[in-house]
């Protein structure tokens, strides 16, 4: 069964995951599952879909998105159960997500990672898991993070999205990055609650909390409301810093 | 003066709860909103509910109102193959539980307008009874203490007050114990009033739960209000804390699209809101005067579910505001 032909809407929810070696490709295949250890589970599991982001494991289909499930259960079980072949292991006795899917199915077209980022879980829809172009058009922001999105887009700004960095255990994000031939430049968001006035708590850890000028960055911070007033000076602005950076680094890492 | 406030009225201890979809995070799901013929499950749906604990536990909220349909399709009369869902989701439901005891969260059920238990039509009474039981399995199953219940209204009048009230006694006294424990009956807005379901308790001692806009809406005995708020508080079994519902009436103008049938052209008209509607958010002088009278009268502490428009946004909004319009409220 496809997308095209059930009754599902265009904003199910999918999760993206990451696959990184071929034993687990021909589990989710041939036996229909994959797992996450409970532990260290992102925040969002929640879906109607699963696909998967191929890592360099996987040859001419590395680094991209190409296939997808339809989830049919969340199990609960510890890792000995999904896996009894293996019984030195030394997680065998955590608990671990074991996301049942239907028969996987080829995207109508991959979906790649343009740079060598780290990519581990991203929740989406299956409209944007149809439609993207690459890993970026995924990433679900609020209304002016999805404004300035389609505008770099339309000036051929070539930014990445939830761009992580790790420091210790802490994991943090910018909410867009443009990596240049001679220095980064962090584009952070400020002031984009759900309503203006109620606080909700982002994901991720404040990025204040990590030095992003200790670690080479340019940082850029740009109030939602300069977006939605004045977007062609923030573009501006934007390019600006760019340009003293060198242009920006088209996919230099691979 | 704080030194006087009682500490179970302070916010610490006083749960503020939402029900079921979540604004304040794009993309989070109450349940699993499949059609049949797409294989939905009551494990996808724990998944969902998993997310939105992991929502409530950052923005320490306490207090959630699950989807009624939660389990999809459990009950279907001509779906047997989703009956077993509950059984088949032991285990998840048992770890989600252990979640839900370690954040203090307290977690409940309400009838959806179409499970009417006392009901003339017997097949939809009986379907209704078994909507309520697989509820009570489920927060069996997550091995939730009582004060985790199901909240339904006594249901219809159909033309006579007294044998509705009796349907609704003798489809109680035929629910299976578990089940019996699980259920709470709530005032309504057009029925039956805060009179009618203390009758209620009198016969079968199920806990009640005081609705204030319902009751600001429909009194039809003209009880007082903090005196009708202390019969449904002491209605309670000793130990379990009672519930209260809780929303401020919309005063904002409604906007009515209308397409005509057969020109397909769309009209926008302009209508007064009706006294039962509820506003997005919640008036927090409303509230502060609701819980000061309460605190005031020195009754029994309660838990509230917010029934706002704005969902979680109006527990944080309303977090907010009390602690600049009643800072007393924020500390023991």
């Amino acid at each position: 069964m496809t997308a095209e032909d059930n009754d599902l809407a265009e904003d199910s929810p999918v999760l993206v995951a990451v696959m990184n070696n071929r034993r687990d490709f021909s589990i989710a295949r041939d036996q229909g599952w994959y797992r996450i250890p409970r532990e260290r589970a992102p925040s969002r599991i929640g879906a109607d879909y699963l696909a998967f982001y191929q890592t360099k494991s996987f040859g001419e289909e590395r680094w991209a998105i190409h296939y997808y499930g339809p989830i049919r259960h969340f199990r609960i079980a510890p890792r000995g159960d999904l896996l009894p072949e293996e019984p030195d292991h030394p997680r065998v006795d955590e608990l671990y997500y074991k996301i049942e899917i239907g028969p996987l199915q080829h995207l109508p077209r991959p979906i790649p990672s343009r740079r060598l980022r780290r990519i581990t879980f991203i929740p989406t829809t299956l409209d944007r898991l149809l439609h993207a172009e690459e890993i970026n058009d995924l990433w679900i922001g609020g209304v002016v993070e999805e404004r300035l999105w389609r505008a770099f887009k339309e000036h051929g700004i070539d930014a990445e999205r939830n761009y992580p960095l790790r420091e210790k255990d802490e994991a943090y994000q910018i909410d867009f990055a443009v990596l240049c031939r001679h220095g980064n430049v962090a584009i952070l968001l400020e002031g984009e609650p759900s309503v203006e006035n109620v606080h909700i708590i982002r994901e991720q850890p404040r990025i204040e909390d990590y030095d992003l000028a200790a670690h080479g960055w340019t940082i850029l911070r740009v109030p939602c409301s300069e977006i939605i007033d004045s977007l062609p000076g923030c573009l501006d602005s934007i390019l600006t810093a760019m340009a003293r950076h060198g242009a920006p680094s088209a996919h230099p890492q691979r | 003066m704080a030194s006087l406030v009682k500490p179970y009225f302070s916010m610490d201890t006083m749960r503020l709860g939402f029900p079921v979809n979540v604004l304040g995070q794009p993309g989070l799901k109450s349940h699993d909103t499949r059609r049949w013929r797409n294989h939905p499950h009551l494990s996808v749906s724990l998944a969902y509910l998993r997310d939105i604990f992991v929502y409530l536990h950052r923005q320490g909220i306490r207090m959630y109102r699950m989807a009624s349909d939660l389990a999809p399709y459990v009950t279907h009369p001509d779906m047997p193959w989703f009956h077993s869902q509950i059984d088949e989701c032991a285990t998840e439901l048992t770890v989600l539980g252990e979640t839900v005891k370690s954040q203090r969260l307290r977690l409940s059920f309400h009838q959806s307008l179409s499970n009417v238990m006392n009901a003339q039509d017997e097949a939809i009474a009986r379907n209704s009874a078994a909507q309520i039981t697989a509820q009570a399995r489920i927060l069996e199953s997550m091995g939730l203490g009582p004060e985790a219940v199901i909240v339904t209204h006594v249901g219809g009048v159909y033309g006579d007050r007294e044998s509705a009230l009796e349907r609704f006694t003798e489809g109680y006294r035929r629910l299976p114990e578990f089940v019996r424990r699980r259920l709470a009956l709530e005032n309504d807005d057009r029925h039956f009033c805060v009179a009618d379901i203390v009758h209620i308790h009198h016969e079968t001692e199920v806990p009640l739960v005081f609705d204030y806009l319902h009751f600001l809406n429909h009194n039809a005995q003209g009880i007082p209000m903090m005196e009708a708020l202390d019969l449904c508080l002491r209605s309670w079994p000793h130990g379990v804390k009672p519930k209260v519902h809780f929303s401020s009436p919309r005063t904002a103008m409604r906007v009515i699209e209308q397409t005509h049938s057969e020109t397909s052209q769309k009209t926008r008209r302009l209508r007064a809101p009706r006294p039962i509607q509820h506003a997005d958010f919640i008036d927090p002088f409303q509230f502060v005067s609701f819980v000061r009278a309460a605190k005031d009268r020195n009754l029994r502490a309660f838990d509230v579910m917010l029934e706002a428009k704005a969902k979680d946004l109006a527990v944080l909004h309303l977090r907010k505001q009390m602690a600049r319009f009643a800072p007393e409220t924020m500390s023991e």
